[in-house]
C-alpha cells in the first residue's frame, strides 16, 4: 500500500519537475534573448558614441591646429611688417604652445630663435606634405625640451614677396590640455601618434603607462598581441589612406574596441582602446539588472517550491510520526494482549497447579480420616495417621498463606512490622528449621556468620524469617540427595553508622536453573517444573514473596545459577541498628574482661575475637587442649568457650571446668553435626554455632539466674483449666473442634451461632458467667465486629472489661487492627493454634485464680 | 506544546517575510531625491599631480617586470598616504639614432618639463654642477642611506640624488658553458681572455654579448680596482681632480683589454654600437649563444631580463688585477630645482625613499637598498657578487665626487673604440675631457 503510494507521489513528482525545467529553460532563453538584443544594441550604441568622441577630439585637434597657424600666419605679418623682423622675432616670449619661434630671412640658410640662439632648419622634416590651413607641418621629433613637438613654416611675405620663413615649434604637451581628462572613465587608453614614423607622441600619464606599448605602433602590436597580418595590412592601408578604423581586438585578455582615428587628414593619428565592459556600462548595467530581477524572481519561486517541499515533507512526518504512534499504540496492545493472555495461561496453569497441590494433601487428609474412622481401635495406627493428617494440614496452611502473602503483596497491602531482634535468634531459627530438612535428604548444612558488627538489629523479623526460610527451603527442595547448601551471612562495609549493613547468600549445588527460567524466577505463578509432573512440592510463589519482601524492606535480591552446578541466591539488606546494644557494661558488671576460645578452626576463633572485642571482652584462642590449660594456668578465665568438634573435648572437659574459677562458665560450642557425631554430656551448657554474643548474653544470663521451674510455671500460668467461655462460631465443625480442645484444655465453653446469639446469651447472663468471650468475625445475621460492639455498648458493669478474642480465618494485619478497633482484645488466627489461643486467653483472663 | 511552538515559529517567519517584503517594496519605490537642481556631481578638488619622468618598457609586455612593480607599488604607497597623483612622463629611444634617455632626460630637466627625474650617474653629475638639481640633504630619509650612497650622489656639497636601490654590475656568465669546455670563472684580464679563446675555438663566435651601454664596466672596474681598494682612495681623486694624476693612465688598461677583445673577436663592436641593453646581446645569451654579458644586479630577478635562464648562471665581478670586481652604480631620483610643485615633490621623494618604501621595493625587486636598515637575501646565482660587496670590494662607476663624470664619458668614449678609434685616440679624449673640467 505504502509503496503504491510512494509511486503515485513519485509519478506526481516527474512531470512536476518536468514542467519546472521546462519553466526554467524558456525563463532562461528569453531572459538570455532580450540581454542579447540589449547588448548587441548597446554596443551599436557605444561605438556609434566612441565615434563622436573621437570625432570630437578630431575636431578639438584640428581647431587647434588651425588656430595655431592662423595665429602664425598673423605673426608672419607682424613680422613682415617689423622694422627688423629678425629683431621682432628675438623679442617674442615662449609660452606653452609655441615654445620656440625661428625665422630664416630668404636666402640665407641660418636665422634666429626667439631663444637666441642661431637657428637652422636642418632638422626638421617637410616632406610628408602635410599641410594645416596652407601651412606646412613637420614630422614629429624630440624637442630641445626634450618633449614631443611638431614645428610648422610659414611664409614671412612683404609687399607680395617672400622674405623669409617663419618657424613655430608646438609641443604636443599643450594638445594634452585639450583633451578629455578621464575617457571612458580612465579605462580607455588615447595616443597620438605620427602618421609618418607612426612614434606616440603623447601618451597617458597614468600609474602602469611606464609598460610596453607606448612607443610606436610596432610596439603597440607587440604589446597587445595584434598580430593577424589581415588585421595589420588593413589598418597600414587605413593609415596611409587617412581613414579611421574600428575594430575588436582583447588587449592582456579583456575585450576591447581598439581605433585608430585620423587627425588632420593623417598627419597625426589617434589611437588606443576602449575595454568593452567600459564602453557597454550602461547595456551591462541593464543586463545585471534583468539578471538580478530574474535571479529574484528564481529565488523566490525556488523558495516557493522548497517552502512548498519543506510543508508536504513536514506534513509526510507528521503522517508517518502518526503511523509510528499507531504502530506502537498496536504493538503495545498487541503486547498487552499477549501478557493479558501470558498472565491467564500462568494463572489458568497456576489454578491448575493449585487444584493439584491442594487436592493431594486434601486428599491425604481424607484419606486418612477415612482410615482413622476404620482404625480407631489401633492408637499406633490412630497416632500414625493423625500425624499425617496433620502435616497434610499444615501443608495446605502453607499453600493457602503463601497465596495470600502473594495476594496482598501485589495489591500493596502487606506492612512491615519493625522490631527490635537478635540476628543469633534469626541464624538459630533457620537453622533449627532447615538443618532437619536437610539432614532429611542427607545434604550437608553450613552455616557461617561473618563480619557482623551488630547483631540487636530493627526490623521485620518474621517477614526476615520468611526470606531465609524460602531461600533455605528451595536450596533444600532443589538439591540432590547428599549436596551441600551453604548460609552465609556476612557483615558488609557500613554506609551509615546507625544501620548494619548485610548480606545473605544461599548458594547450594543442587540442579540449577537454566538461563530462561532465571529470567521468571521471581514472577509469581512460576515454577521450574510443572508440579503436576514433577515431585517437589510447592506453591511456585515463594521466590516471588520473597523478591517482593526483600525489595518492600529496601534491599536487593539477586541471583546466578547454572544447570547441574547450583545456585547461588545473594540478598542484600540494610537494618537499623538496636540503640540499646550495651554489651560492654553486661560483661564488666558481671566480672568478664577475658575468654578462652578453644577451637581448631582458626575462623571461628578470629570471628569470636573481634565480635568479643568490640563487646569489651578480649578473648585468647588455643587451638588445642593442652595449649588452653597452660593459658589458664597463667590467669583465670572467668569464661571459656570450648569447641565441640576439638579433638579430645570430651574429656578434657572435666578438667577444663575444674580449672574454671568460682562463677565462672564453660560453653561448648556446638553443631548438628558435631553433635550427631558425639552427644553432650548430660548438663552441659551447649552454644550453638554460628557464635553470636547475644546468644552468649543469654546464655550466660540463663546460667547466672537458673529458672528451675519456670516452665513449669509458665506452663500453669497458660493452664485454661476452670475458665467459661462465650464462643460465636457459625461453623459447626469449627465449633466443634473449639469446644474439643477447650474441654480438653479443662474448660468450658457456649457456643451461640452467629453474633447476635452471643449478644443476648451475653446480655442474659449474669456477670462472671463467662471469663470471655471467642468471636467468630464472619458469620450470619451479626458478623463478630458488630457483636463485639454492641457487646462493649451494653449497659453493664462488664461490657466494657470482658475480655473479646477475635478467631478468624481474616488473618491479615489489617484483620486484626479492625477486630481491635471494633473493640476487641486480642485476635487469633484460624486454623487455631491452641498455644496461641491460650497464650492470648491467659493475657486478658490473668489466668487462673 | 511543541506544536504551538512550531505554529508560533511559522507565524514569526511569516510576519518577518512579510515586513521584509514589504521593506523591499518600499525602498524599490523610494524616489532618490537630489539636494539641488544641478544633476552633475559635485567637481572634487583637483588632486595635485606632480611628474614623475623616466624611461618605459620597451621589451615584452607580458613579463614581469620587478623593478617596474617595485617602483609602482612605493609610488602607490606614497599616492595612498600624501593624496597627490604621480603622472609617469616617459621616454625610451627606439634605436640608436634617437635620442637617449640620458639626452632627453638632461632636456627636460633644464627646461623644468617635470617634477622628479629619474636620473643615470652622468646625468646626476651634469644637472648637478649646472645646479638644476635640488639638495635633497634635509630629507627624512637621508640619515638612513648608506654612507656610499650619499658620497656618490653628493655635487658640491649637495645632494642630488638618491636611489631606490644600489645597482652592481656583473659579468652574467653560463656556468655550464664553462663546465663544458672544463673552465674556471676568470678572476683576471689574462684569465678573462683566455676563456674567450677557448670558447672561440670551439665555435662560439662572439663569447661576449656587448650592447652600447654597459661595456665601460670592463673599464672602470680595471681602472679603479686599486683606487678603490687601495685605501688612498680620497687622495687619488683630488690628484684626478687637481689634474696632478690623468684619468687616462688609469683608463688605458681597460682600453687596450676592450680592444684585444674587439680585435680577437670576442665582441662584435658593430652590433655592440647599436644594440640596447639586453635588447641587443640577452637573446644570444639566453639561447647559450653567447657564455657571458654584462649586466645589473636586478636583471638577475626579472624576467623581462635574466630571472629565468634554461640553464645555470652565475654572477661574478668584472676581472682585474684585484680579482673579480663588481661595479656600483646608482641611477637616482632627483627633484628639479625649479621644479613647478617643488616642495610636494620632496615630499614624495622622502616617502618613496622612507625605509617602509624601501623595504616594499627591496623584497620585490630583491635588490640591495640604499638604506642601512634594510637588507634582502639574494638569488642564489648572485651570491658570488654579493659576496664581494659584503666585502667592500667593489669600485663605483660614477662617483660626483669626480670632477670629470665617469659613467657616461666613458661610456661614450668606448663607443668611440667601438667605432674604430683607437686605444692612444680614446685615452686622449680623456686628456681632452679632463683638461676641460680643470678649466671649469
Amino acid at each position: 500500500m505504502e509503496k503504491k503510494q510512494g509511486k503515485k507521489r513519485e509519478s506526481r513528482g516527474l512531470p512536476l519537475l518536468l514542467l519546472i525545467i521546462l519553466f526554467f529553460c524558456i525563463l532562461s532563453a528569453a531572459v538570455l534573448f532580450v540581454s542579447h538584443k540589449i547588448s548587441q544594441e548597446m554596443s551599436d550604441s557605444a561605438v556609434q558614441n566612441l565615434s563622436e568622441s573621437l570625432d570630437l577630439i578630431q575636431y578639438t585637434i584640428e581647431a587647434i591646429l588651425r588656430k595655431e597657424a592662423e595665429f602664425q600666419k598673423l605673426i608672419a605679418k607682424e613680422a613682415a611688417l617689423a622694422e627688423d623682423p629678425e629683431e621682432y622675432i628675438r623679442s617674442y616670449e615662449k609660452n606653452d604652445t609655441m615654445v620656440k619661434l625661428s625665422l630664416i630671412l630668404a636666402g640665407e640658410e641660418v636665422g634666429v630663435s626667439n631663444s637666441g640662439e642661431a637657428f637652422t632648419a636642418e632638422g626638421l622634416d617637410f616632406s610628408m606634405k602635410r599641410a594645416v590651413e596652407g601651412l606646412p607641418i613637420s614630422q614629429s621629433y624630440v624637442n630641445y625640451m626634450g618633449a614631443w613637438a611638431y614645428s610648422m613654416k610659414c611664409p614671412v611675405v612683404r609687399d607680395g614677396e617672400t622674405v623669409g620663413d617663419l618657424y613655430v615649434e608646438y609641443t604636443y604637451d599643450s594638445l594634452e590640455r585639450s583633451l578629455p581628462d578621464s575617457f571612458y572613465n580612465k579605462q580607455a587608453a588615447l595616443y597620438i601618434m605620427d602618421a609618418e614614423t607612426q612614434r606616440f607622441v603623447l601618451k597617458p600619464t597614468g600609474m602602469g603607462q611606464r609598460s610596453a606599448g607606448h612607443l610606436n605602433l610596432e610596439d603597440f602590436y607587440r604589446a597587445n598581441s595584434i598580430e593577424s597580418p589581415q588585421l595589420r595590412a588593413e589598418v597600414q592601408t587605413a593609415l596611409e589612406n587617412g581613414q579611421n578604423i574600428l575594430f575588436y581586438h582583447d588587449i592582456r585578455n579583456v575585450k576591447a574596441l581598439n581605433y585608430i582615428w585620423t587627425v588632420n587628414d593623417g598627419a597625426v593619428f589617434l589611437i588606443g582602446y576602449v575595454p568593452l565592459d567600459a564602453i557597454q556600462q550602461e547595456g551591462r548595467t541593464v543586463n545585471q539588472n534583468i539578471f538580478i530581477m530574474v535571479f529574484v524572481m528564481l529565488t523566490a519561486f525556488l523558495l516557493c517550491c522548497l517552502l512548498y517541499s519543506f510543508s508536504q515533507k513536514q506534513q509526510n512526518k507528521i503522517r508517518q510520526e502518526r503511523e509510528m504512534e499507531r504502530e506502537i499504540h498496536n504493538k503495545q496492545l498487541s503486547e498487552a494482549l499477549q501478557a493479558a493472555r501470558i498472565a491467564s495461561t500462568s494463572k489458568t496453569t497456576f489454578l491448575s497447579n493449585m487444584s493439584h497441590d491442594i487436592r493431594t494433601p486434601m486428599n491425604a487428609v481424607l484419606g486418612f480420616a477415612n482410615l482413622l474412622a476404620k482404625e480407631t481401635e489401633n492408637p499406633v495406627k490412630v497416632k500414625e495417621y493423625t500425624k499425617k493428617i496433620m502435616a497434610s494440614g499444615q501443608h495446605l496452611l502453607s499453600l493457602i498463606n503463601d497465596i495470600l502473602d502473594v495476594s496482598k503483596i501485589e495489591s500493596g497491602k502487606v506492612v512491615l512490622n519493625f522490631e527490635k531482634f537478635t540476628l543469633s535468634d534469626l541464624v538459630s531459627s533457620a537453622d533449627a528449621i532447615i538443618q532437619p530438612m536437610a539432614k532429611a535428604k542427607k545434604q550437608n548444612f553450613h552455616v557461617s556468620v561473618t563480619g557482623v558488627r551488630h547483631e540487636e538489629l530493627i526490623g521485620d523479623e518474621t517477614r526476615m524469617n520468611q526470606i531465609l526460610i524460602n531461600l533455605l527451603s528451595n536450596a533444600v527442595k532443589y538439591t540432590q540427595e547428599g549436596g551441600d547448601i551453604w548460609f552465609r551471612v556476612i557483615g558488609l562495609k557500613q554506609r551509615s553508622s546507625q544501620f548494619e549493613h548485610i548480606r545473605i547468600e544461599v548458594e547450594d549445588n543442587g540442579y540449577g536453573m537454566t538461563p530462561e527460567y532465571l529470567e521468571t524466577i521471581f514472577d509469581a505463578f512460576t515454577r521450574a517444573e510443572n508440579s503436576t509432573t514433577n515431585k517437589v512440592q510447592g506453591t511456585g510463589l515463594g521466590m516471588a514473596i520473597t523478591k517482593n519482601i526483600v525489595e518492600l524492606m529496601g534491599g536487593s535480591i539477586e541471583v546466578s545459577s547454572q544447570v547441574d552446578k547450583g545456585s547461588l541466591f545473594r540478598v542484600e539488606l540494610e537494618c537499623r541498628i538496636a540503640e540499646d546494644q550495651q554489651d560492654e557494661p553486661f560483661w564488666r558488671q558481671n566480672g568478664v574482661e577475658r575468654l578462652l576460645v578453644l577451637a581448631e578452626d582458626q575462623e571461628l576463633c578470629w570471628n569470636i575475637k573481634e565480635l568479643m572485642r568490640e563487646a569489651g571482652v578480649a578473648a585468647d584462642a588455643a587451638a588445642d587442649l593442652s595449649q588452653g590449660l597452660d593459658l589458664m594456668r597463667n590467669q583465670p578465665y572467668p569464661l571459656i568457650l570450648l569447641d565441640w568438634e576439638l579433638p579430645g573435648a570430651g574429656e578434657a572437659l572435666a578438667a577444663l571446668q575444674a580449672a574454671l574459677p568460682e562463677n565462672g562458665a564453660l560453653f561448648l560450642l556446638t553443631s548438628y553435626e558435631a553433635e550427631e557425631k558425639a552427644p553432650l554430656p548430660e548438663g552441659a551448657a551447649a552454644l550453638p554455632k554460628p557464635f553470636f554474643v547475644s546468644a552468649l548474653k543469654e546464655k550466660w544470663t540463663e546460667l547466672q539466674q537458673p529458672d528451675d521451674g519456670k516452665d513449669q510455671e509458665e506452663q500453669e500460668a497458660n493452664s485454661l483449666k476452670g475458665l467459661r467461655f462465650l464462643a460465636a462460631e457459625d461453623n459447626e465443625i469449627n465449633a466443634e473442634i473449639l469446644a474439643e480442645i477447650l474441654e480438653f484444655e479443662g474448660a468450658s465453653c457456649e457456643i451461640m451461632s452467629n453474633g447476635k446469639l452471643a449478644l443476648e446469651r451475653f446480655d442474659q447472663a449474669q456477670p462472671g458467667d463467662f471469663d470471655a468471650i471467642l468471636m467468630d468475625v464472619q458469620m450470619p445475621v451479626m458478623n463478630g465486629y458488630e457483636a463485639t460492639q454492641a457487646i462493649r455498648a451494653l449497659p453493664r458493669e462488664d461490657a466494657k472489661s470482658i475480655p473479646i478474642i477475635a478467631m478468624t480465618a481474616n488473618a491479615f494485619a489489617e484483620d486484626e487492627k479492625a477486630a481491635l478497633d471494633a473493640g476487641m482484645n486480642a485476635h487469633v488466627a484460624k486454623p487455631l493454634d491452641v498455644k496461641l489461643l491460650k497464650k492470648a486467653i491467659r493475657q486478658y483472663t490473668g489466668g487462673t485464680e | 506544546m511543541n506544536k504551538q511552538n512550531r505554529n508560533i515559529k511559522k507565524k514569526d517567519l511569516a510576519v518577518l517575510g512579510l515586513a521584509a517584503s514589504a521593506l523591499l517594496i518600499l525602498t524599490a519605490c523610494e524616489k532618490s531625491e537630489q539636494s539641488g537642481v544641478n544633476l552633475l556631481p559635485a567637481e572634487q578638488e583637483e588632486q595635485q599631480t606632480v611628474n614623475l619622468f623616466s624611461p618605459m618598457e620597451k621589451t615584452e609586455p607580458d613579463t614581469e617586470n620587478a623593478a617596474r612593480n617595485a617602483t609602482d607599488t612605493t609610488v602607490a604607497m606614497v599616492e595612498e598616504k600624501l593624496g597627490v597623483a604621480v603622472a609617469y612622463k616617459t621616454y625610451t629611444a627606439e634605436n640608436y639614432k634617437d635620442k637617449t634617455y640620458d639626452d632627453v632626460a638632461l632636456d627636460r630637466a633644464r627646461n623644468n618639463m617635470d617634477d622628479i627625474y629619474l636620473l643615470n650617474p652622468d646625468a646626476i653629475t651634469a644637472l648637478g654642477v649646472e645646479g638644476m638639481l635640488a639638495d635633497l640633504s634635509g630629507l627624512e630619509c637621508v640619515q638612513n642611506l648608506r654612507d656610499v650612497v650619499k658620497v656618490a650622489n653628493t655635487v658640491d656639497g649637495k645632494l642630488v640624488a638618491i636611489p631606490q636601490e644600489v645597482v652592481a654590475y656583473g659579468l652574467f656568465v653560463n656556468q655550464d658553458l664553462f663546465d663544458q669546455y672544463k673552465l674556471k670563472l676568470p678572476e683576471t684580464p689574462e684569465e678573462f681572455l683566455e676563456c674567450c679563446r677557448v670558447f672561440k675555438e670551439n665555435g662560439i663566435e662572439t663569447p661576449v654579448g656587448a650592447n652600447r651601454w654597459w661595456l665601460e664596466t670592463f673599464v672602470l672596474a680595471q681602472a679603479y680596482a686599486d683606487l678603490y681598494n687601495g685605501g688612498n682612495t680620497a687622495a687619488e681623486i683630488e690628484a684626478l681632480n687637481s689634474g696632478q694624476a690623468k684619468y687616462s693612465d688609469y683608463m688605458r688598461p681597460g682600453f687596450e683589454f676592450l680592444q684585444t677583445m674587439i680585435d680577437k673577436g670576442y665582441i662584435d663592436p658593430e652590433k655592440a654600437l647599436v644594440s640596447e641593453a639586453i635588447e641587443g646581446e640577452g637573446p644570444d645569451f639566453l639561447a647559450q649563444k653567447t657564455p657571458i654579458v654584462m649586466a645589473y644586479w636586478g636583471a638577475a630577478n626579472a624576467e623581462t631580463a635574466y630571472g629565468k635562464p634554461s640553464f645555470q648562471m652565475q654572477v661574478i665581478g668584472f676581472p682585474s688585477s684585484r680579482g673579480q670586481m663588481p661595479v656600483m652604480s646608482m641611477t637616482g631620483f632627483a627633484v628639479g630645482a625649479q621644479a613647478e610643485h617643488k616642495e610636494t615633490a620632496m615630499q614624495v621623494l622622502n616617502e618613496i625613499l622612507s625605509d617602509q618604501a624601501l623595504q616594499a621595493y627591496a623584497e620585490i625587486n630583491r635588490v640591495i637598498s640604499p638604506s642601512k636598515n634594510i637588507s634582502v637575501e639574494c638569488v642564489p646565482a648572485l651570491k658570488r657578487l654579493n659576496d664581494r660587496i659584503e666585502k667592500n670590494v667593489f669600485v663605483l662607476g660614477a662617483n660626483a665626487n669626480m670632477k670629470l663624470e665617469q659613467w657616461g664619458n666613458t661610456c661614450l668614449v668606448v663607443r668611440q673604440l667601438l667605432g674604430g678609434a683607437t686605444v692612444d685616440e680614446c685615452m686622449a679624449e680623456f686628456d681632452r675631457l679632463q683638461a676641460e673640467t680643470l678649466e671649469q
